[in-house]
């Protein structure tokens, strides 16, 4: 399953995770290849020896009023603030646009499973007298994206994707598409996800800290698309633009290399980036073994809607005039092969 | 005599030129000029355009033969819910009016006001499901496998295409949450709880299952937008048909109970004590639910070149966000107004086209005020003649298995000749002054109906759905019910 959307361009970026708060922070984490990555609290797990990349320096109070702040959940606070700050870098200003014209897909693994253990908690160990109403309505994953469309005034497109480590890439073919039919002029897209306790003592019950769940990541990587004329008419900075999106849901036993076929593209990309569990499939990465590979799952760690702070990793650093090839993966499928451009005005 | 433009779909444009449709796409015109073009003449020639269809649509941005522009034909339908664990048990309730919501023994209910909900009840997934696989998987992956299997087998699609060109497109709510709720309760109270329970605790979890478990390997996503997911996700798998990434897409919605989802909404004490009464005077909110719905959607050109039946079409839906607030629907109804007009206008379809509405329809005091304003701002005044149905007084709120199961209703009532009933009325509102359906099942020529599904976060979709497209083809239940089953 492929799709070409060649005249949608990238136009702003936002990032927060372990690597900082800002692409300035991420950058210079890309840059001196920091491993941002550190020790769980042994109280969390009983155990020591595990890593995770929680978004340490994000202090909610530089951005809202802890008033205001309380009625989010963590995995909203970092896409309603990542909103924020990729609709600054994009220039853009919603007095001067159309709601209904701009939406949001975000990819969001783990959104509303602190606000569900919350309330829970509460019931478990106090009955009907423990439950606290107001954790309910962020106890839904889609709470991020709605709560930052809610926020910042968004009225068009408003979906939220999970599907598995190709969220946030699932999210951003959305608002591709959306832009391509018409839909909305302004879509904001790339993935939210968040880290507490008793996520990783779930992960550490299903023994998951040692595979796939090992350095978990949060926080959130967003990315503003709009059409090139939309963002030329509007004087807006083009940072690249996007190529062929190509996906497969699941790699038939007996036929890997057909589902993998539908991957590739004809041309050779100038760098590859990797996300999810892209890099635990040779035959996914084959005749790319020699190319500057970028994995930002690395350094800050890696979940299931993480590809967005992939994506805005890979942008801060594909130059212009090059061609880049992002790689999500999941054990059990999906597969997204993403073709980037870098610079304003490249052709493909 | 022309005619306002009613579409804003770049790749095709609809007229109404004396009363006739006319689907035009053109080669790399913006937009507004096609539609300018063909305004004009149709203005100035009378030009009427009766038998033009095209099929080959040029993609703007790029020039070149991407998409097939067909209908988007429905081959499948498969339902699990607790108004009927088959299509033909489900038609049955459906077009007898049969309400399944009532006790609750899947947890312990009793600390709550509300106490009931639509369960599933005398499930056993052993006798559906091979126990190996069932094992695997939690209550709403294995509502969904079977399902999805029954959609898959009525349409007969597998085999006849390549598996990568079949996806998945799921809309997911609480999923796994009922069996993380064992293993977090086992936590909290010091017990040993098998990891086992965690397995499936993530919504996309049915998809892989799905995919895994039925060969589906074009594409693998979920939609989690609340009450609104499956409704959301019935759309996209149109939309990945209509730009040729697939050729055949099974899309639905799964759900199941959970302590999270019956304690949250008791917390807000929107759960009413008897079954729900939609649009009825003294309701109190809603009641629960929960199940499995699926379609098999097609390009209609490919399913009739495999002589597959078709159940309906869907030509359209629209999503947006109201930007309001977490929990209550803008006031007005202008928000949800414009989802409902957005997806007709991306389906090419005329407020007037439609028969009747598959309403949201919670039972809440506000929803159903709100979405009673909405239909008036919609329809205008001819909404006396396009009734707003809620068949959730039959299956309960099934959360992100609802929009499906209500499509999958209204496909069956479409293909039925019927219009549901809204069930369990207590009396006349003054502020819902609208057709609702109470008085029972009837029947109706309507070819169109609107099915909406609104969330939590203000996620709005609308869904348009077209019945089959020759007459001899409806009303067809009252002929045989029994083929349902087939």
């Amino acid at each position: 399953m492929s799709g070409a959307n060649n005249d949608i361009v990238i136009t702003g970026l936002a990032a927060i995770s372990a690597g900082g708060v800002g692409i300035a922070q991420l950058r210079e984490t890309l840059e001196q290849g920091k491993e941002m990555l550190t020790p769980v609290p042994t109280e969390i797990l009983g155990e020591e020896g595990h890593l995770w990349g929680k978004a340490g320096s994000f202090r909610v109070g530089d951005f809202m009023p802890p008033l205001k702040a309380r009625k989010f959940d963590r995995c909203s606070l970092f896409a309603t603030i990542a909103t924020g700050m990729a609709m600054q870098d994009a220039g853009l200003n919603m007095a001067s646009l159309n709601p209904e014209r701009v939406g949001i897909a975000l990819g969001c693994g783990f959104g509303g499973v602190a606000n569900s253990e919350e309330f829970l908690r509460g019931y478990f160990l106090k009955g009907a007298d423990g439950l606290i109403p107001m954790l309910f309505p962020n106890t839904v994953p889609n709470a991020p994206a709605s709560n930052a469309s809610i926020e910042h005034g968004f009225k068009g497109p408003n979906v939220t994707q999970v599907q598995r480590f190709c969220s946030a890439e699932s999210a951003f073919l959305m608002a591709c598409r959306f832009i391509e039919e018409g839909r909305a002029d302004i879509m904001f897209t790339g993935g939210a996800d968040d880290l507490n306790a008793i996520m990783m003592q779930g992960f550490n019950s299903l023994g998951q800290l040692r595979s796939h769940a090992a350095g978990f990541g949060e926080g959130s990587g967003i990315l503003v698309l709009e059409r090139r004329e939309h963002a030329l008419r509007r004087g807006a900075m083009i940072r690249g633009k996007v190529g062929e999106i190509r996906t497969i849901g699941y790699l038939l036993p007996g036929k890997e290399p057909e589902g993998i076929a539908r991957l590739k593209a004809d041309t050779r990309p100038d760098i590859v980036s990797l996300s999810g569990a892209a890099a635990d499939f040779p035959l996914l990465l084959e005749g790319t073994e020699d190319l500057p590979r970028l994995e930002v799952g690395r350094l800050v760690g890696r979940s299931l809607a993480m590809g967005g702070v992939a994506m805005v990793a890979l942008f801060i650093t594909l130059r212009a005039g090059k061609r880049a090839l992002h790689l999500a993966a999941s054990p059990e499928g999906p597969f997204f092969a993403i073709d980037f451009f870098g610079g304003p005005s490249v052709q493909s | 005599m022309v005619h306002n433009v009613i579409s804003f779909h770049p790749e095709r444009v609809l007229f109404r030129p004396g009363g006739v449709n006319l689907r035009a796409c053109l080669c790399g015109v913006p937009m507004y000029a096609s539609a300018r073009l063909l305004d004009f003449l149709a203005r100035t020639k009378n030009l009427s355009f009766p038998n033009w269809k095209p099929t080959i649509v040029f993609t703007r941005s790029f020039m070149r033969p991407s998409v097939v522009k067909g209908k988007i034909a429905i081959t499948g339908l498969g339902i699990f819910a607790a108004a009927g664990k088959n299509r033909t048990s489900f038609t049955e309730s459906l077009l007898t009016g049969k309400c399944a919501i009532g006790p609750v023994d899947l947890f312990d209910v009793s600390l709550f006001t509300g106490r009931i909900a639509a369960q599933v009840r005398d499930f056993d997934p052993l006798d559906y499901i091979d126990r190996r696989i069932a094992g695997h998987l939690m209550r709403a992956d294995q509502f969904a496998l079977i399902a999805a299997g029954e959609a898959l087998e009525m349409s007969g699609v597998r085999g006849n295409y390549d598996p990568y060109d079949i996806g998945v497109s799921m809309g997911a709510g609480a999923a796994g949450m009922y069996h993380s709720e064992l293993w977090l309760k086992g936590i909290l109270r010091g017990e040993k709880s098998s990891p086992s329970l965690l397995r499936g605790f993530l919504p996309d979890h049915t998809a892989t299952a799905i995919a895994g478990h039925f060969g589906l390997c074009g594409y693998q996503g979920s939609i989690t937008t609340a009450c609104s997911s499956s409704a959301t996700a019935i759309g996209w798998g149109a939309d990945l048909i209509t730009t040729g990434r697939l050729k055949a897409c099974l899309c639905g919605g799964t759900d199941a109970l959970s302590l999270l989802t019956f304690a949250g909404f008791n917390s807000l004490k929107v759960v009413d004590t008897d079954p729900c009464s939609p649009f009825s005077l003294g309701r109190q909110g809603i009641s629960l639910g929960e199940g499995a719905a699926f379609l098999v959607l097609e390009d209609e050109a490919h399913a009739q070149a495999r002589n597959a039946r078709i159940y309906g079409y869907i030509p359209g839906y629209a999503i947006a966000g109201e930007a309001h607030h977490m929990t209550a629907p803008e006031p007005t109804g202008q928000e949800a107004a414009r989802v409902m007009r957005c997806a007709l206008e991306a389906a090419c379809i005329s407020p007037d086209q439609v028969g009747w509405v598959n309403a949201h329809g919670t039972g809440t005091p506000l929803n159903d005020v709100v979405e009673s304003r909405a239909m008036r701002l919609v329809f205008g005044d001819g909404v006396g003649s396009v009734p707003l149905v809620s068949t959730k007084a039959m299956t309960g709120h099934c959360l992100g298995a609802a929009g499906a199961i209500e499509i999958v209703a209204t496909v069956i009532a479409l293909n039925a000749g019927v219009i549901p009933q809204t069930l369990n009325f207590r009396g006349k509102d003054p502020e819902c002054d609208l057709d609702y359906g109470h008085a029972g099942v009837r029947q109706s020529a309507a070819a169109i109906a609107l099915s909406n599904s609104f969330a939590f976060g203000g996620n709005t979709t609308s869904v348009v759905i077209q019945g089959p497209a020759t007459s001899d083809q409806r009303p067809r239940l009252f002929r045989d019910k029994n083929e349902w089953s087939k």
